[in-house]
């Protein structure tokens, strides 16, 4: 028994030992529990505010009285805005979902017997899941809607009226007219007990209950709206161009760890070449190869499964700034990870976190405020909006500077860092 | 060729090199002896321009020393094997020639014949095209000291190149180095094995902890600091050692006493200059 504890003894001395081992034991779990934690602490105060652009093209006092009450029930950043301005929004990945009420909308909310009110989502192909969100708080608003208008004595009244004068206007006597007109008069009788009874505005959700849902929401993905028909691997090639650049720059500080471990880093820096070309040839080399294989990925995605960019130059641009960045990321991993084992520890353990903070993994409305506020230093969001920019949401030269802009900042600063201490890791 | 004026070098508390000053003669192989830890690894980084030291100049080539390892260009006339095996081991013998040879510069049918010539100087002609990792350890050892001289250096730096060969293969390696010495290479031989240094080496630098205890030839060396040699003698049931400078005067006066059943001599080498001078053996 004492040669087994002995023998755990020295793995675990071992394990408090070597620093990164240490790291990932204790901090990157905590890492993790206090991200997690502050996400699921930001749904358990409901859902998160999701951007929404509104666009309300009917203009009546039905359709303003809904946002009114969309407004009050929160879980929604709501902007009105025109219905181009709203698109574009959602197109540049500002904003999530654009909500459309169609002109109509507010008669059918006042009188959901005759036509079920209908909203139009168009949502960013890569947030369904706001899109969900939207369309349950859509639909619960409208079913307080439906009751407050099954409860509102003067609203039944009004519309019982407005339904009298109708039938009577238009339909010729009849033995089903004469039945309508009863059923009407006993609806106006119901209204004038719901007064008597004081439940005015005060009922339960069964009074509006045994009714179909009382919303229907037609849903299409913007770049659909924008440019015809598309397909979802639009949205999933990104993605995975994004681990190309992921696994090559983890690859690739791997090679320099390995260069230092096997001593053939040493024979480099002996022989009659600078730190400067040897950063040149290993940045060249992970250059190249995120190029190629982002490129023959895109070809593939454009040739077999039918994505069509928006844009080849732009796409050009953004596979060069990323590839920039990421090479960057690699060298700066590099000096981190002394040995081939820490460089990929390092790597991947630095993917996974940056990659939830860029939205990668865990949709960004779901987090607090500071964590998407610190998403903004993560490359893999910035990466993400460039490729999607080029790829589906059509953007211009000068919405992809910015991105690109970043990356490539990022990507000079990692490298300067990696650079200017990768001579010291020789030894 | 090679220059160290007062050159000192610290990690931290630790003084890996401290004070150390020597200079290389033409076409000598130029022994640094010493215990792990002693700083010899520390000086050939110095040497390469791998470390600046903290105090003191390193400089080679020419009567004036007028070059900086430091400096890129200038480590065009060095050549260096370090320590552990530096092999690009998923590559063949011949690619990883070429590749340090276009490294320094070569290119074309000139470093095709460098490459070939290294080749045959390792004697690997026959597995040029195997890739490393199927080579013996003897075999990556060889190219490891013929991938320091593809672009023919004048100055060729040997950090401990015999460490976990079989003593077959040290042999060989033995051969090479005097081969590179009959080609008018200088050399710097870093070892902690005294047999090494006696036989190969022209001149030794001892150095413990850092410092240089002594330098000159073997032969210098031990006359200096080696003390009087070692004569075992067994007469009857009886063993004896005798410290002595005249090995035969002395067993012709101990024969006189009594019979000499076996004897045996120890004359004193690096071994013992190490421990004269620093009080612990070698290996310590």
């Amino acid at each position: 028994m004492s040669k087994i504890v002995a023998m755990a003894a020295k793995d675990i001395r071992i394990l408090f030992r070597d620093k990164l081992g240490f790291f990932f034991t204790v901090f990157f779990p905590l890492m993790m529990a206090i991200f997690f934690g502050a996400m699921f602490a930001n749904l358990s105060r409901g859902p998160a505010n999701i951007p929404v652009a509104l666009v309300d093209e009917d203009r009546t006092a039905g359709s303003e009285r809904f946002v009114t009450r969309l407004e009050a029930a929160g879980g929604l950043e709501l902007e009105q805005l025109p219905r181009e301005q709203a698109l574009e929004q959602v197109r540049r990945g500002q904003t999530a979902v654009m909500v459309t009420l169609s002109p109509g909308f507010g008669a059918a909310m006042d009188n959901p017997f005759q036509t079920t009110p209908r909203v139009e989502l168009a949502v960013d192909p890569t947030q369904f899941a706001a899109a969900g969100m939207t369309r349950g708080i859509l639909l619960e608003v409208a079913g307080a809607e439906l009751q407050a208008l099954m409860t509102d004595s003067a609203r039944i009244q009004a519309t019982n009226d407005r339904n009298r004068r109708l039938i009577e206007q238009f339909t010729p006597p009849s033995a089903a007219r004469d039945d309508f007109l009863t059923f009407i008069e006993l609806s106006s009788r119901v209204s004038t007990l719901v007064e008597q009874l004081g439940l005015d505005g005060n009922a339960t959700g069964a009074v509006a209950g045994g009714f179909g849902p009382p919303l229907e929401i037609g849903q299409t993905e913007v770049q659909a709206e924008q440019r015809g028909p598309t397909n979802s691997y639009a949205s999933s090639f990104p993605q995975a161009m994004l681990w190309v650049l992921i696994g090559g720059s983890v690859s690739f500080s791997m090679s320099i760890a390995i260069e230092r471990s096997r001593g053939t880093l040493m024979r480099l820096l002996v022989s009659p070449i600078t730190t400067r070309h040897l950063l040149a040839a290993k940045g060249l080399a992970c250059l190249t190869t995120t190029l190629v294989t982002s490129t023959a990925l895109i070809t593939l995605g454009v040739t077999v499964f039918g994505v069509k960019p928006t844009s080849y130059p732009l796409l050009a641009l953004a596979l060069l700034c990323a590839s920039i960045c990421f090479c960057g990321i690699m060298m700066a991993l590099s000096v981190i990870g002394k040995t081939e084992q820490a460089a990929a520890g390092v790597g991947w353990g630095l993917a996974l976190p940056f990659s939830m903070l860029g939205g990668g993994m865990v949709p960004l409305f779901l987090m607090p405020e500071w964590m998407q506020l610190l998403g903004n230093i993560s490359p893999m969001k910035w990466t993400l909006v460039a490729y999607e920019g080029a790829i589906w949401r059509g953007f211009t030269l000068t919405e992809m500077l910015a991105p690109c802009a970043v990356l490539v900042g990022i990507g000079v600063v990692a490298f300067a860092i990696g650079a200017r201490n990768l001579r010291w890791h020789t030894g | 060729m090679l220059l160290f004026d007062h050159v000192s070098k610290s990690f931290g508390d630790l003084r890996a090199v401290d004070d150390l000053s020597f200079e290389l003669e033409a076409g000598e192989v130029f022994g640094l002896l010493g215990p792990n830890g002693a700083g010899k690894t520390t000086a050939i980084n110095m040497a390469v321009g791998l470390l600046e030291p903290d105090e003191g100049v390193v400089r080679f080539a020419g009567e004036t020393f007028d070059r900086d390892p430091r400096e890129a260009e200038n480590r065009q006339a060095l050549g260096l094997a370090p320590q552990s095996i530096a092999l690009y081991e998923e590559i063949s013998s011949a690619d990883n020639l070429r590749f340090f040879g276009r490294l320094h510069g070569l290119k074309g049918p000139d470093l095709e014949e460098r490459v070939s010539a290294c080749l045959d100087f390792a004697d690997l002609t026959d597995v040029r095209k195997k890739s490393v990792s199927k080579y013996s350890g003897g075999m990556k050892r060889r190219l490891n000291l013929a991938v320091a001289i593809v672009h023919d250096p004048d100055l060729v730096l040997l950090d401990e190149p015999t460490v976990g060969v079989d003593p077959q293969s040290r042999n060989a390696i033995f051969d090479r180095v005097e081969q590179l010495r009959d080609d008018g290479k200088q050399i710097v031989y870093t070892t902690h094995y005294m047999e090494e240094a006696q036989r190969l080496c022209d001149r030794v630098a001892i150095m413990d902890r850092g410092r240089l205890m002594a330098l000159d030839t073997v032969r210098a060396l031990i006359e200096a600091h080696g003390g009087p040699g070692k004569l075992a003698v067994q007469t009857g049931d009886k063993e004896s050692i005798h410290d002595t400078t005249d090995p035969l005067g002395t067993l012709a006066q101990l024969q006189e006493r009594e019979t000499v059943e076996h004897f045996q001599y120890r004359p004193p080498d690096l071994e013992t200059v190490f421990l004269n001078l620093t009080g612990r053996a070698l290996r310590d």
